[in-house]
């Protein structure tokens, strides 16, 4: 049967298909389960920004795994490219974040100076006005700085997903859509995961479900304590190019859309679009770039992230079944990177790395002062 | 004009649904709005009935000024009438955005009427997106509007009562056309005998045979046509298609295409309200009860938005959706009267539709590859079957797959070829394909507007970044 294979990964977003992409090659049988066309996905709220800048403050660990990500990504990108044929548009100009107000000038400059104490392995610089002007010469006049990191990039976030799907497959890798995992059993050293398309029989698991990880985690004695955070996009119609570095929240594509986000929104799973939402990001955009106030907008949307309580990745073997492992982060476009050129190598040999037990779920457990 | 933030009935759409729900809201007493994208009331059906530069009855037929009856009376019923106006949401707490004039809006209303209409369906074929290329429907629009008639080789291709009425109203107003290519599948007419005798009861009946006649006599008609190509370097020349004869080729200054309509469901699907899979219209619609209302609390959907019934069905339905929103607000109002007339036209009308829907339903075969499915994105038939064979299951992935769908037009020019597409490289109904997940806005509207609405303190904070 070909039901039976080395690794099952669970989740076909960006996190699961850069991990089955991967781990699969050299023989390896690999299959990667997924959802159908209307499964929560936070992979299609992603921002496609490739971040470094501000990252890991309080996990130092953090900030050197992001760090050691975006340094892998023009590799990833040349691999992807090579395998697939398609380009998925990478590029590393540098990354701002605005400051729409003095006071939010200093907000920004004191977090990275907190962050600053920690040595982080990347270079952020404060920049005034005319320093922002300078690199982006269509702020509006409510722009006061930015901080600004050389080693910020930004890519295709789409054509990343599809060219992860692409290369997983042409490796060999089995696609399995409309096949949610309904349950798992652990037996006699392998996995078997119940799903409306029959059984699937693998000899490692990895649950990158994403939201999903919070129900299946404890089917194999892990803890994945996830919530949603929603996020709002906005996309407008195509414009000139005017916009040569992307920003946190503002981004013009490589088709000369620009996209637009986004917001940070506990809702529960409530993914409608919300208009004051809508509003005040527009606003802001606005604010930043006065010649976007004619663009139209032509698309928005609220997805939910997968946010753990400190805002950092869950990754960890199984001590209680061995070969399943769990994988669940907020940043499947930076990270994708070090999940496909780090991660999976560890998962397909069956052990994780010491350096990563710190992003152990075991975190949480420490009880709450009383 | 003033807009008022808040009123008694909202209506979305001033065609012969939008008209009659408005004005029998507004003689009942209630606060009243209509909310319109053109600048004349009347819809796609009588546009510009009011003010069409076409003054010969003759041209434009009988129930075209049918229209002008619906518009007077609408205008003296004392409901407001807000032209140039696109709706680019509808919440489920019934918040409708609104822009207008550069500015955008958002209005309440407790009872909301949607009489979104109809659009034409998709007709992706090679070469349709070549200047020289356009919808029938797109034709009648010049024709009501500006009177333009088309100079040069006509040629209609495709099927569906629309067609046969445009090429009436063109040899009326003086053009000539080449050839109607007609690719109603034959086995239809077999199909639709069994709704024949309804059909012969209906006021259908008599209109279209004139109608038929009428353009028979006058234009060279080619049944059975399919594999339709439109061919040309840098515009239209000849139109390719096959027919009993074989493959033909026919020189083109113009082709108009046409097959039939679906309802224009972009409005309600991004509020929220559940649609369903039509098998004998080959679309989605919405979920709704005998008066038009939807799962959302005040929200109904009259005419062919809710399904295809034709212009005075709608108008009927636009009176059931009205009714039903006067008592809910003026609970007591007796109008009961109203109610049995409007049930018993609307059955007349709707009597001799299945028999249409059976005769022009169409045959959906998938384009060849090479044809462009979305135009927005430039996607190709032979890629969303790529899309489909890595495992794309649905409209939805696609997006991410290949950004079909993903232009301005919001999937209204590819949703439903897109769902076909997928359901039949599957193997499964369209239904289990499923349709685009759609949301505000539904129309374009600026960043400049979307920014000038209210916010509100919790919306700031959720964008604010340190």
């Amino acid at each position: 049967m070909a039901d039976e294979f080395d690794i099952a990964v669970v989740g076909g977003g960006l996190v699961g298909a850069a991990l089955a992409w991967g781990a699969s090659g050299a023989g390896r049988r690999v299959a990667l389960l997924d959802e159908g066309d209307l499964a929560l996905r936070a992979a299609r709220a992603n921002f496609a920004l490739v971040w470094v800048q501000g990252k890991g403050l309080g996990l130092p660990d953090y900030a050197a795994w992001t760090a050691r990500s975006a340094a892998a990504w023009p590799d990833l990108a040349a691999a992807l490219g090579g395998e697939t044929g398609i380009d998925v548009r990478y590029g590393r100009p540098g990354g701002l974040h605005l400051a729409l107000s003095e006071a939010e000038l200093e907000r920004r400059a004191a977090w990275l100076g907190r962050l600053h104490n920690q040595s982080p392995p990347y270079t952020v610089r404060m920049l005034d006005r005319a320093e922002t002007a300078r690199l982006l010469p269509a702020i509006g006049p409510d722009v006061v700085g930015a901080s600004f990191c050389p080693d910020d990039g930004h890519c295709d976030s789409l054509r990343l997903f599809r060219a992860l799907h692409a290369g997983f497959q042409r490796r060999g890798g089995r696609y399995r859509a409309d096949s949610a995992v309904d349950g798992i059993r652990h037996a006699g050293g392998e996995f078997r995961l119940a799903t409306k398309r029959g059984e699937i029989r693998a000899a490692k698991l990895v649950l990158a479900a994403g939201l999903g990880n919070a129900r299946l985690a404890p089917m194999v004695g892990l803890a994945a304590p996830v919530r949603p955070q929603r996020g709002h996009i906005l996309v407008t119609e195509r414009v000139a190019p005017f916009l040569a570095h992307p920003l946190a929240t503002l981004r013009q594509t490589g088709e000369g859309s620009v996209m637009i986000g986004d917001s940070q929104e506990e809702a529960g799973f409530d993914t409608g679009v919300d208009t004051g939402v809508a509003a005040a990001i527009a606003a802001r955009a606005v604010r930043a770039f006065p010649l976007l106030a004619r663009a139209n907008v032509v698309r928005s949307w609220a997805a939910l992230r997968v946010m753990t309580g400190d805002g950092f990745p869950i990754y960890e073997q199984s001590a209680a079944c061995p070969g399943a492992f769990l994988a669940t982060c907020h940043s499947g476009v930076t990270l994708a990177a070090a999940h496909a050129t780090v991660l999976a190598p560890q998962i397909a040999a069956g052990a994780l790395a010491p350096e990563l037990g710190v992003f152990s779920a075991r975190r949480f457990d420490v009880p709450a002062a009383a | 004009m003033t807009i008022r933030d808040a009123y008694d009935a909202a209506v979305v759409g001033a065609g012969p649904a939008g008209l009659a729900a408005a004005t029998l809201c507004a003689r009942a007493g209630l606060a009243t709005v209509l909310f319109d994208e053109q600048p004349a009331a009347g819809g796609q059906i009588y546009r510009a009935a009011g003010t069409t530069p076409l003054r010969a009855g003759t041209i434009l037929g009988d129930d075209y000024w049918r229209g002008r009856r619906l518009v007077a009376d609408f205008a003296a019923s004392g409901a407001q009438h807000v032209p140039g106006a696109a709706v680019w949401s509808l919440s489920r707490e019934r918040e409708i955005g609104v822009s207008l004039g550069g500015a955008a809006r958002l209005v309440r209303a407790a009872r909301v009427i949607l009489a979104t209409g109809a659009i034409e369906r998709p007709f992706p074929i090679p070469g349709w997106t070549l200047p020289g290329v356009m919808t029938a429907g797109a034709a009648q629009i010049l024709l009501k509007s500006a009177a333009l008639v088309p100079a040069g080789r006509t040629v209609l291709a495709g099927s569906g009562p629309l067609l046969w009425l445009l090429a009436r109203q063109y040899l009326e107003a003086g053009a000539e056309i080449a050839a109607i290519l007609d690719t109603t599948p034959r086995a239809n007419r077999r199909r639709a005998l069994a709704h024949a005798p309804a059909f012969l009861a209906s006021p259908y009946f008599a209109k279209g045979l004139a109608l038929l006649r009428a353009v028979r006599r006058r234009v060279r008609v080619i049944g059975g046509v399919a594999a339709l190509a439109a061919e040309g370097s840098g515009r239209l020349e000849a139109v390719r298609y096959a027919a009993a004869r074989g493959e033909q080729r026919l020189p083109a200054d113009l082709l108009l295409l046409h097959q039939g309509v679906v309802p224009n469901v972009n409005l309600a699907m991004a509020a929220g309200i559940a649609h369903r899979w039509d098998e004998s219209q080959l679309c989605f619609v919405p979920e709704r009860d005998a008066a038009g209302a939807t799962a959302l609390d005040g929200i109904a959907i009259a005419g062919d938005g809710g399904g295809i019934g034709g212009a005075e069905a709608a108008a009927e339905e636009g009176r059931l959706a009205a009714i039903a929103a006067i008592r809910a607000l003026r609970p007591g109002a007796d109008l009961g009267a109203e109610e049995i007339a409007a049930r018993r036209s609307l059955a007349r009308w709707r009597r001799g539709r299945r028999f249409l829907d059976a005769l022009f339903r169409p045959a959906f075969v998938p384009p060849a590859d090479e044809t462009i499915v979305c135009r927005c994105e430039a996607v190709t038939a032979g890629e969303i079957a790529a899309a489909v064979d890595q495992g794309c299951t649905g409209p939805n992935q696609l997006k991410a797959f290949t950004r079909c769908g993903m232009g301005p037009c919001q999937g209204r020019l590819c949703g439903l070829t897109v769902t076909q597409l997928i359901a039949a490289r599957r193997g499964v109904s369209p239904a289990e394909a499923g349709h685009y997940r759609l949301r505000p806005p539904v129309k374009p509207l600026t960043l400049g507007e979307l920014a000038g609405l209210p916010a509100g303190n919790a919306a700031m904070k959720a964008v604010a970044r340190d």
